[in-house]
């Protein structure tokens, strides 16, 4: 598993680097950002996992997000991969901003043509991990995940999924019940067929039920002018209710005056970086 | 006498070197000699250039100890320098004795007398020598010379130093007589004659017939006889010294003594012939009246009779006249007769009126009497002086008093007197105290802390009582302190401690002693005292994770309290306590200080007591955090249905306001919604729109004014709820309120959780 370094540039006394490499399980090559803090170069750290939302590339949150201060500080490794696996020539990838390319929505895709390339959901939570853990110092039992839109549908379904396998979550205006939005119903039905029943395996106010009894420190940041929030594609209040009824630990801020872009992230990024550092530093 | 060494352990060191073969008790018994006259004069007179005489000598003589050459011409050349260096220290001696003789003429009486008086003391020593010298003939002449030279030497000295005589004359003539016998070496000891002759005398002189010994063995017996001898000489010159020292105080004390009452009797004498004096002139001057009064009646009577003598006489020529008129019928009409007649019927008084002689007087001798009678006792004492009050005499109940006497007065005891001082109460006369103390010092128990107290003192003796000293005002110390353990504040890097004076009238400062405990210790050692402190409170800078012991300490003029009752103060977290006065009227705080609880919303009777101080629409209280930058970390027990505003709100926030409802207050409000939990987090009554899953049932408060924060969290999940982000102005305090019925606990002391650095 060759990486190819694509860019390098110092930033806040550490690297944000690009690489590229042949993945196994997209069978694409994908590029993936990673900040390296000044802390890295002499001992190993915590992995901080970004998933970015519908349409965006590895370049999205690296250039936009403004979270390397706050890493390079905390001496965090921020790790931001692309949405979907590219160029796997499947008719119908680019049809649509909301499916296929750059709409990889964190699944392992069951259904014809997209199960050969399309798992994300695998990608993200073992084949990138081991990347980066034998290419970088890496601390492997700490990490976390964050994410925003689709990305933060990613983060969330990947901690809850995963007991223990994050120290903690975030997410900016996360698509909290794709399967009651029509983003996730196209998504999840693309992806996972018409069987809404393993739907429920990728939506996290579903799997909020299932959650064991583990401690997991959810923050959520939710503008308030997102117009996502008021199409009802995001649906925060039902993760809200179902993380209250489970008794999981969820702080959920309703940003007044914000709305889905990354103006937005680039505010509250420092929040999250110190959520995470809180947990991955402990 | 060549033996004489600088030092008793030099001369130690020779002796084992040379062995006690010849001659050792000679050089010890100068040795002591030596010493015993420089001792002497130094204890008598102080003269420290007594030492110079020795150490001249002593350079020589070390040489010739060291060699082992005792060859008899050699001792006997030696001895004759040594003898004139003795007569030359005396005559020094002498001539500075007599020098310091001359400085004090008036002494010289008394010393000729005890120096006489010395002499006799010592004419008991010398007959001993006498005998030694007359038992020692002949042959053994060296030992003899040689003890016989100390022995004077000695003894002249003494007499010398003492009488201040010369008597150079007697030691010119051992002198001379010793160079002589000198010059015959005799080598037989013979018994009968007690004197060492020549061989050739034993077998043709006088001591033919006589028993001779070896001179050697004769010589050692005599020497350890002169060695015993010698100790005993030492023993005396000891007892001689002891004694003149003691005749020396004796001198001083007579002379004090005698002085003192030759002063008295001047005084007392001059008293009486004054008071003589002033007798002689009322006598006198009575006398002269009396003489003027005898004299005037006898000058009137004097002249009484004149007149009487010249009516006599004109009256005899008027009757003459009458006499010869011829004419008889102007002659008959004349009543010139009766006239006479009557004046002849007159008696002429001749009676003296009064007698030559004067009157007898009694005159009054008993004043004088009484002051003859007074010169042979003691004078009454002056008044004794009274110190003022010494650093640390004092305790809370007792205080240590000193006076003393300027002048020699003879005192048996001392009256202290003392009463409280006090300015207002006039009219009930505090009660006086008076004690009878030996000392010229007293420690008065069982009297009031911080209280001023008057002393005065007289002194008694047999002839009465001093007056009175001035009078001192002491001051007892302090109470000590009472630390309101209750109101204790305190973090992780200072205490506030504040306590209250059981004493009526102020003190000067307080002092606060601290000290570290430390798992091993009892925490007895004070490892820091703060002191001048004004007011009865104090921030203290402590260290973190430490344990302190504190005590206070009231000070004044007399001295510092006995510490108050220690409080322990632990610098892990934050130590507050709520501020009652601040408190709504239906807030109730229960017995531990630190719930707080609301049985109702409305109170059907209107009449609660509201102090200035507390809220009055808000059911609230404040808490009363130490002024200390910092962090400070608390938490809040609430149960899930208990609606609540907590936070902090500067002391002054407005009480009839809802906290966090003005920009003095930031708190965290909890109320239920028929959905569901509400949370905000106001300041200004502006909250964000935040929501949270799981109800904490116990928060945490951090307020970190380093970092301008105010944080939030569910401590049971370490979860970071809100941060307010502020630059504190001042101050802040915790506060605490209840919006429906229910219970509060607040918990302080606890460390601050390391999650909380990050939210």
């Amino acid at each position: 598993m060759a990486l190819k370094q694509v860019s390098s540039n110092k930033c806040f006394e550490g690297f944000q680097k690009v690489f590229e490499h042949d993945s196994a399980e997209l069978k694409c090559k994908m590029k993936f950002g990673i900040y390296l803090p000044p802390k890295a170069e002499t001992g190993k750290c915590p992995v901080l996992y970004w998933l970015s939302g519908l349409t965006c590339t590895e370049q999205n949150f690296i250039t936009k997000a403004g979270f390397h201060q706050a890493a390079a500080q905390h001496g965090l490794i921020v790790v931001a991969p692309d949405t979907s696996p590219r160029g796997c020539n499947i008719e119908g990838e680019d049809e649509s901003w909301d499916f296929g390319t750059g709409a990889g929505f964190y699944v392992d895709a069951t259904e014809d043509p997209w199960k050969t390339n399309y798992r994300m959901y695998s990608y993200i939570k073992d084949e990138l991990p081991k990347l980066i853990n034998a290419n970088f110092p890496t601390d492997p039992e700490r990490m976390s995940i964050f994410g925003h839109s689709m990305g933060g549908h990613g983060a969330l379904i990947l901690a809850l999924k995963n007991p223990g396998k994050y120290k903690s979550v975030s997410a900016f205006a996360p698509i909290c019940n794709p399967m009651q939005c029509q983003w996730g119903k196209k998504a999840l039905g693309g992806y996972l067929g018409s069987d809404v029943s393993k739907w429920e395996a990728y939506d996290a106010t579903q799997l909020v039920k299932s959650y064991p009894d583990s401690h997991l420190d959810i923050l959520i940041d939710q503008g308030k002018d997102d117009q996502f929030l008021s199409a009802g594609q995001l649906l925060p209040d039902n993760f809200i209710a179902a993380c209250t009824e489970q008794k999981i630990p969820v702080v959920f801020r309703l940003q007044q005056g914000y709305d889905h872009s990354y103006f937005f992230i680039a505010t509250f990024i420092n929040d999250h970086i110190k959520h995470h550092a809180k947990y991955l530093n402990a | 006498m060549s033996f004489r060494s600088g030092s008793t352990r030099e001369h130690e060191t020779s002796d084992q070197s040379t062995g006690r073969s010849a001659s050792p008790p000679v050089p010890e018994s100068s040795e002591t000699e030596a010493e015993g006259l420089i001792f002497y004069h130094m204890d008598l007179y102080g003269s420290k250039d007594r030492f110079d005489i020795f150490p001249e000598e002593l350079s020589g003589q070390g040489d010739r100890s060291r060699g082992d050459t005792r060859r008899e011409s050699a001792l006997s050349s030696e001895k004759f320098q040594r003898s004139q260096e003795a007569r030359y220290d005396l005559e020094r001696e002498v001539a500075e004795l007599a020098k310091m003789y001359g400085l004090d003429e008036d002494r010289e009486k008394e010393l000729e007398l005890l120096g006489g008086h010395l002499e006799m003391v010592e004419s008991r020593w010398p007959p001993a020598h006498t005998e030694k010298q007359q038992g020692l003939p002949g042959e053994a002449s060296l030992d003899e010379d040689q003890s016989k030279a100390i022995a004077e030497d000695e003894t002249e000295s003494h007499v010398w130093s003492r009488e201040g005589l010369s008597s150079s004359v007697m030691s010119d003539e051992w002198n001379s007589q010793a160079v002589s016998e000198e010059e015959e070496v005799a080598n037989v000891f013979c018994s009968t004659c007690k004197m060492p002759i020549r061989a050739f005398d034993k077998l043709f002189g006088e001591h033919k017939d006589h028993e001779v010994a070896q001179l050697p063995s004769a010589m050692e017996s005599e020497k350890e006889e002169i060695h015993k001898n010698m100790c005993k000489l030492e023993e005396q010159i000891a007892q001689m010294e002891n004694f003149a020292s003691h005749l020396e105080e004796i001198f001083i004390t007579v002379e004090e003594n005698f002085g003192r009452q030759e002063q008295n009797f001047e005084v007392h004498y001059n008293d009486a012939v004054q008071v003589l004096a002033q007798k002689y002139e009322e006598q006198l001057e009575a006398l002269g009246e009396e003489k003027r009064q005898k004299l005037e009646a006898l000058y009137g009577q004097l002249v009484d009779c004149g007149k009487h003598l010249d009516a006599c006489k004109e009256l005899t020529d008027a009757t003459q006249e009458l006499y010869l008129e011829n004419d008889k019928a102007s002659f008959m009409k004349v009543k010139s007769f009766n006239w006479l007649e009557e004046f002849l019927k007159k008696e002429v008084d001749l009676k003296l009126s009064t007698l030559p002689d004067f009157e007898e007087r009694v005159i009054d001798f008993s004043e004088v009497e009484q002051l003859m009678n007074s010169i042979n006792t003691i004078p009454a004492p002056c008044a004794p002086v009274i110190n003022p009050q010494a650093p640390n005499a004092a305790t809370g109940t007792s205080l240590r008093v000193c006076w003393g006497l300027f002048s020699d007065d003879t005192v048996e005891c001392y009256q202290l007197c003392y009463k409280p001082v006090s300015n207002e109460r006039r009219n009930g006369e505090q009660a006086e105290h008076t004690l009878k103390v030996k000392e010229t010092y007293c420690t008065i128990a069982n009297l009031l802390p911080n209280t001023q107290y008057e002393f005065w003192v007289s002194a008694l003796n047999a002839s009465g009582i001093s007056p009175p000293s001035e009078r001192a005002v002491y001051v007892t110390a302090p109470s000590p302190p009472t630390i309101k353990s209750k109101k204790i504040r305190s973090c992780e890097n200072a205490a506030l401690v504040c306590w209250e004076s059981r004493d009526i009238n102020p003190v000067d400062s307080y002092m606060v002693e601290l000290s570290k405990l430390t798992d091993e210790e009892n925490g007895n050692n004070i490892t820091e005292s703060i002191v001048g402190i004004p007011n009865c409170e104090v921030l203290i800078h402590l260290q973190p994770m430490q344990s302190y012991r504190i005590c206070v300490r009231a000070l004044n003029l007399g001295g510092s309290s006995e510490r108050s009752e220690p409080v322990l103060i632990h610098t892990t977290g934050t130590y507050f306590c709520l501020n009652e006065d601040t408190a709504h009227p239906l807030l109730a705080i229960l017995d531990d200080g630190f719930t707080i609880a609301c049985d109702e919303l409305e109170n059907p009777e209107c009449d609660l007591p509201v102090y200035d101080n507390s809220f009055t629409r808000c059911i609230g209280i404040l808490g009363s955090l130490i002024p200390f930058p910092g962090k400070h970390y608390w938490e809040v027990e609430a149960e899930e249905d208990t609606e609540y505003r907590i936070g902090v709100a500067f002391e002054n926030t407005p009480r009839h306001g809802y906290l966090g409802a003005n920009n003095s207050s930031w708190c965290m409000r909890h109320i239920i919604t028929p959905s569901r939990h509400k949370y905000e987090f106001l300041h200004s009554g502006m909250t964000p729109d935040i929501r949270i899953t799981i109800p904490p049932r116990r928060i945490g408060i951090l307020l970190d004014y380093e970092n301008c924060r105010l944080s939030f969290f569910n401590a049971e999940i370490a979860q970071h709820l809100y941060t307010f982000t502020l630059h504190f102005q001042h101050y802040v305090h915790p506060c605490f309120a209840l919006e429906t019925p229910g219970i509060l606990q607040i918990h302080t002391g606890i460390a601050i959780p390391r999650w909380t650095a990050l939210p």
